[in-house]
């Protein structure tokens, strides 16, 4: 094909900007192809370089433990992104209802062993049975009673402004989060509670070249995986789910379509902080203490998990549930606890410098 | 320019007799409560006992002069009553006389406080007391005459020049501050509430205003912009660095370094969607202080903050320590909110004001006219990064000593939630919005006790003061936060442009039909 165009030696000046923008336009595309095996390069160079500094079996043992607190986060995590998906909201009071799961917990316990005398706690440390038996009594009741929680807030405090300006909801989600945080500072004070799930799973399950996986670990990783996968059939192959799925798309087509606006997105924020919950009862049951304002960073955290997937996206918000429980195990191991934070929000933002969208998120157009 | 409406006499309408019947109202109670419920053994008050006690003579004097005016008002009201009754078409006389009247009665009523030296007991708002009632009459006899004067004299003039009466109402009040709620030592703190809460989350919130009003950008990290400004004054101006530059400087040094740090966040960020931005500048409100706490390369002095920053001074006279003598503090913050306010108008109406708003309401169809949406993103980000550094600069000097706690992510929250509940995009309702979330977290929620206590012991029920209020603070202060949003959803004073645009622009959604029903 003949080029119809004319070199001239004065077209180069003004050709310097087409040719940065094209220069742009391809590092863009370059850092776009390579940030997955960029971030898995940076991933394992931490590993490495934690073995390196500390031995092979703390590297490992780091990998259970970040596995582990990142199950937490992504449990978590899949309540925000949900709630975002589907109206749109950072739903700040989330990482409360997680803490309110919690103590749910508690109160659960303790309203069996008034009522009907049944004492989860002698329970579930009499043997594997009574653990089974104590945790199926336990996990439907704490989801349930969050689950609640959630479809209340939402009806209270965010279904009228649902046409509002847009920040009004974040303001009442800011509000219903210190309402909450009140709640529990009045009921259980201001120190540390005893979740009264100590001795309940214990022992080490298996341990591989020095690195100890307890069944504790082993529990919170399975449980969490195994909800998520239930989530996701859901949310795929269910009615429910895909009326969610519609009403995430667009609010209007789905209505016309026949979904029921409200109920679904009851039954998303009854999904999401059924999930909250079932995520407080196993860090319940894991480190056993619990404070008020313990959803605060944790939700954070979360939330941040959930954008760095990609935010509206389930799995994404797993994976970078995962993936922040590794970075701030790992980067602290190196840098000091202290900076575990910074760290894992100086990762958010490069990973949003070079993909806007998240990991596993598409590029949706801003609605106008 | 388009010519001026053509003066009419503005016809009485309800608001104007609501007004008149408050203004007499606050009148005649603040004149005759001293009587009833002052106790006549504790000290001079505000009352006309109390003034022919302690001086006699030109005292009885003022006093009769006072109530001249209030039986004029009385008359003059009485008769446009009676004249209303008779034909209730014609517009009221609003004379100036009247209003000169009551002007002089206000003016009379602050000569008698100011020779009779009221000993205030207790600060409005503080603890219900007999004292306190009897001392605030002055207010309300003052106020209320000042209403009058307002409905009589000066209401069409008011009508005409709204934004103008309100500048020299806020900035009178303002000046006045320092002196309503002087005199003893309890009534110190709510100066130091004013300059240190009220006036710092005033600018927080005129600034943050930029960003999230104007320009439609969600910023949850703006505590660190303050906390940049608080660090550069404390580390500039004190013993840590052996720096010690000039305090207006680093005003402006502060402004600079965080608008700074603006543009660096914000130039790798600002293509992001504006949710994705919203956790961005979170991580970053969540960094700069993780950095201040860990010392980060020895600079910032680690959990304990920097101290000992020099007292700022203005032509040789030393500001003094801010919790002994905060008036100084009081006025310049006073200052330079008006500095500021003044600054940001011009802004908003400027031609990069408008690109705000067009990129704000729909980012395609700006860049399509020709607006660079970066750099428009970007001067929006840095200026109110700036304002932020401005607020955090003075804060450092203030308090004379910086540390990290003081800018955790609840002051962004607050911050955020001042601008929303004032009503977003617009100037004067960023400022009642700061105004109002820092009273009723720095004066209404750490005064419940007390509240109670007194309400207890007064009312009989003592289990009204034996509730530990401490443990309630947050879910009254959720609870303001949810209740106000929800009966009004585009904040207490909604802008009103915004809300032209809007109208014109989107239609209902039939989702929201059915969530409302």
């Amino acid at each position: 094909m003949a080029r119809t165009e004319v070199e001239r030696p004065a077209a180069g000046l003004r050709r310097a900007g087409p040719v940065i923008a094209g220069l742009r336009r391809s590092i863009g595309g370059a850092t776009a192809r390579l940030f997955l095996p960029a971030l898995a390069a940076v991933m394992v160079g931490l590993v490495l370089l934690v073995a390196a500094r500390h031995g092979a079996s703390e590297a490992g043992q780091q990998l259970v433990n970040g596995l582990q607190q990142g199950a937490i986060y992504a449990l978590v995590a899949v309540g925000y992104t949900m709630v975002y998906g589907i109206i749109e909201l950072i739903n700040f009071a989330h990482g409360d209802v997680f803490t309110l799961g919690a103590f749910y917990s508690i109160l659960i316990s303790e309203l069996l062993g008034r009522t009907v005398h049944l004492d989860l706690g002698s329970l579930a440390t009499s043997g594997l049975a009574g653990l089974v038996v104590a945790l199926a009594i336990l996990f439907p009741l704490t989801m349930l009673m969050s689950g609640v929680t959630g479809v209340v807030i939402e009806r209270v405090a965010y279904r009228r402004l649902r046409d509002a300006p847009r920040l009004a909801p974040l303001i009442t989600a800011i509000g219903v989060s210190f309402l909450l945080e009140g709640i529990m500072f009045a009921g259980f004070g201001s120190g540390n509670v005893q979740a009264g799930k100590g001795g309940w799973i214990h022992g080490t399950a298996f341990t591989i070249h020095g690195v100890f996986v307890g069944w504790k670990e082993l529990f919170v990783i399975v449980v969490a995986a195994a909800l998520m996968v239930l989530l996701h059939q859901f949310i795929h192959h269910s009615r429910l789910g895909k009326a969610m799925r519609a009403t995430a798309q667009d609010r209007d087509a789905a209505l016309i379509c026949g979904i029921n606006i409200n109920r679904t997105i009851s039954a998303t924020f009854f999904i999401g902080s059924a999930l909250a919950g079932a995520g407080a009862l196993i860090y319940a049951l894991y480190y056993n203490l619990l404070q008020w304002n313990l959803g605060f960073n944790l939700g954070i955290i979360a939330f941040t998990a959930a954008v760095l997937g990609g935010i509206g996206n389930i799995v994404g918000a797993g994976l970078g549930g995962f993936l922040i429980g590794l970075v701030a195990v790992y980067g602290a191991d190196l840098v000091g606890g202290q900076w575990s934070n910074s760290i894992v929000f100086s990762m958010l933002i490069i990973v949003l410098t070079f993909r806007p969208t998240g990991l596993l998120g598409v590029q949706v157009p801003d609605r106008a | 320019m388009p010519d001026a409406p053509p003066r009419q006499p503005e016809p009485a309408g309800t608001a104007f007799w609501l007004l008149a019947l408050g203004g007499l109202l606050l009148v005649v109670t603040g004149w005759l409560l001293p009587w009833f419920v002052e106790p006549t053994s504790s000290g001079v008050g505000f009352s006309g006992q109390d003034a022919a006690v302690s001086f006699n003579g030109p005292g009885t004097l003022l006093l009769d002069l006072l109530g001249v005016c209030m039986v004029c008002l009385l008359v003059g009201l009485a008769a446009d009553a009676v004249r209303r009754r008779r034909s209730p078409q014609s517009p009221l006389p609003l004379t100036r006389a009247r209003g000169a009247i009551a002007l002089a009665g206000a003016a009379l009523t602050l000569l008698i406080w100011y020779i009779v030296g009221v000993q205030r007991a207790e600060p409005l708002f503080g603890t219900i007391s007999a004292d306190a009632i009897a001392d605030n009459a002055v207010w309300m006899t003052l106020t209320g005459f000042l209403v009058l004067a307002f409905a009589y004299g000066l209401r069409g003039w008011v009508l005409r020049h709204g934004g103008v009466a309100l500048a020299i109402v806020a900035v009178c009040f303002g000046a006045a501050f320092p002196f309503i709620f002087n005199a003893s030592n309890n009534g110190i703190d709510i100066i130091v509430w004013g300059a240190q809460f009220a006036g710092i989350y005033t600018l927080l919130a005129l600034g943050l205003n930029v960003v999230v009003g104007f320009a439609g950008l969600l910023d949850l990290g703006y505590a660190a912009f303050f906390a940049i400004g608080a660090y550069t004054t404390a580390s500039l101006a004190s013993s840590a660095h052996g720096v010690h530059l000039p305090f207006w400087v680093l005003l402006f040094a502060g402004a600079a370094v965080a608008g700074l740090f603006g543009v660096i966040l914000g130039a790798p960020t600002l293509r992001l969607r504006s949710d994705y931005l919203a956790i961005v500048t979170l991580g970053f409100g969540e960094i700069v202080p993780d950095m201040a706490t860990n010392n980060a390369f020895n600079q910032t002095g680690g959990p304990n903050g920097l101290s000992g920053v020099d007292q700022p001074s203005l032509f040789g006279h030393n500001f003094g320590l801010f919790g002994i003598n905060p008036k100084p503090y009081f006025y310049a913050i006073l200052v330079l909110i008006v500095l500021v306010i003044l600054v940001l108008r011009n802004l908003e109406r400027s031609r990069l004001g408008r690109a705000w708003v067009a990129l704000r309401e729909d980012e395609i169809a700006a860049a399509a006219t020709g607006i660079n949406t970066v750099t428009t993103k970007l001067l929006a980000f840095s200026i109110g990064a700036s304002v932020s550094g401005f607020a955090g600069a003075f804060f450092g000097a203030m308090l004379g000593s910086v540390g990290p706690e003081n800018f955790s992510f609840a002051v962004s929250v607050t911050a955020i939630s001042t601008v929303v509940l004032g009503g977003i995009g617009n100037i004067t309702g960023a400022a009642v919005g700061g105004l109002v979330v820092s009273f009723v977290i720095f004066w209404v929620l750490p005064h419940l006790q007390g509240w109670g206590t007194t309400l207890g012991a007064t009312t009989g029920v003592p289990t009204l003061g034996t509730i530990d209020y401490s443990k309630y603070t947050y879910i009254v202060y959720g609870v303001i936060l949810i209740g106000i949003m929800l009966v009004r959803p585009s904040g207490l004073i909604p802008s009103r442009a915004r809300k032209i645009e809007l109208q014109g622009t989107q239609t209902e959604s039939l989702a929201a039909t059915q969530g409302r029903s």
